[in-house]
């Protein structure tokens, strides 16, 4: 048989079962179940109201909200500079570059943390970095920040000035009528998170 | 799960590793199809041997199945496969250039390194103008950069573009590719030559 024969034998086969199945178009998962296991109950994902409220205060430039409650409940009430992502259409792609950066520090938002967590835990396991929750949410951030119950008389010294800084940081955040500076005193002491550098997806070009 | 590189299952440097070693697996290759012999890559342009035609659309037949059953398979992620962008201008230009001069010089850049390989001293001479004209290029630079960038259509796909799938865009271009290659044996007899002979060396 002449060579072209044999070819067109072997490769016309093959192409006509490349155009028969469907195209492969699910999105890997980065992380196994395991490994998120372990992310999920060591609960690396949350961010306190405390610390939040502290990087809205001192205007850290690396700091991102995400609201991913519906348009409707955004436009009534967000966090100040938070972007509205609802949840549905995170997949979507104009938010990729959003949430899959190395710029900043995203922090999901919605009522309770559960909405929220659900964005990270699909964005975690699409391997995107820099994505983080905010501890129990806005009804959370309301009690803590926008509403701090006062400490009990003798309390220790460190819940009182948690208390303090929660008063000023509501009050600076617009939850008080009163505009007051803030200082830096922040109850928790727990490190900012680091941003975590993007591989770059390129390789090089080749030629003949 | 592919690409390699990008999802960490081996280093930057191991990746460079392999691209050492499938280089010169190309260069065997190119050289065992005798593309170190600029008469045979040049009788592509006057039709007496067309064995550049065969061997790259074979290849580029081979690596698009490879790729797709890769990622039928779920061994390869497509959408992290790096595509080259395309600058419309630059690549009709710079498509004339690399033409004339495989016309002229009787290589295409690959297959000069090839030739040097081997010995062949126009190989060299040929290398020498590959150097010139990068230093052309680069000294001459914020002339043609307007030229260079015209025209970006990033990255555009044969299938996006006539709207099929993948693999039935495949299909089309391995039937285009026979009959080329039937084309290419019609026209190695028509236009062949007393003093050449396919597969001399």
């Amino acid at each position: 048989m002449k060579p072209l024969k044999i070819l067109a034998a072997v490769i016309i086969p093959l192409g006509i079962i490349i155009a028969a199945v469907p195209e492969n178009r699910t999105r890997p998962y980065k992380l196994t179940a395991d490994e998120l296991l372990t992310e999920v109950t060591e609960g690396r994902q949350f961010m306190s109201p405390d610390e939040i409220a502290q990087m809205l205060i001192v205007k850290d430039p690396t700091l991102q909200l995400i609201d991913v409650r519906s348009k409707d409940q955004f436009e009534k009430f967000s966090l100040p500079n938070a972007l509205n992502v609802p949840l549905e259409s995170l997949l979507s792609a104009e938010y990729e570059e959003i949430l899959n950066q190395d710029i900043k520090l995203n922090i999901f938002y919605s009522n309770s943390s559960n909405e929220a967590n659900q964005a990270w835990m699909i964005t975690r396991q699409l391997g995107y970095k820099n994505n983080y929750v905010l501890q129990g949410g806005l009804n959370y951030w309301a009690e803590t920040i926008l509403k701090p119950e006062k400490p009990a008389e003798g309390s220790p010294n460190e819940e009182i000035a948690r208390y303090n800084f929660r008063m000023g940081a509501g009050k600076a955040l617009g939850g008080g009528s009163e505009s007051v500076a803030v200082g830096a005193a922040s109850g928790s002491s727990a490190p900012k998170p680091v941003l975590q550098k993007n591989k770059k997806k390129k390789g090089a070009a080749g030629g003949c | 799960m592919g690409p390699l590189v990008v999802n960490e299952i081996i280093s930057a440097e191991t990746n460079l590793l392999f691209a050492f070693i499938i280089g010169i697996a190309f260069g065997f290759v190119l050289e065992s199809n005798g593309f170190s012999s600029s008469r045979r890559l040049a009788g592509m342009f006057y039709g007496y041997d067309t064995t550049v035609l065969k061997v790259f659309f074979t290849a580029a037949i081979t690596g698009m199945l490879g790729l797709l059953f890769l990622s039928l398979f779920g061994w390869l992620d497509l959408g992290l496969i790096y595509i080259n962008p395309t600058f419309l201008w630059s690549a009709i230009g710079g498509g004339v250039i690399m033409g004339a001069g495989f016309i002229l010089g009787g290589y295409c850049p690959g297959t000069s390194f090839c030739a040097a390989a081997i010995g062949k001293l126009d190989a060299l001479a040929f290398i020498g103008g590959i150097f010139i004209g990068i230093f052309i290029f680069a000294e001459g630079y914020p002339l043609w950069e307007g030229f260079y960038k015209a025209k970006d259509l990033g990255s555009p796909v044969l299938n996006d573009l006539i709207g099929t799938s993948r693999g039935v865009m495949t299909l089309m271009i391995i039937v285009v590719a026979l009959v080329m290659f039937w084309v290419g044996e019609w026209s190695e007899k028509k236009f062949a030559r007393d003093d050449y002979k396919i597969n001399q060396h």
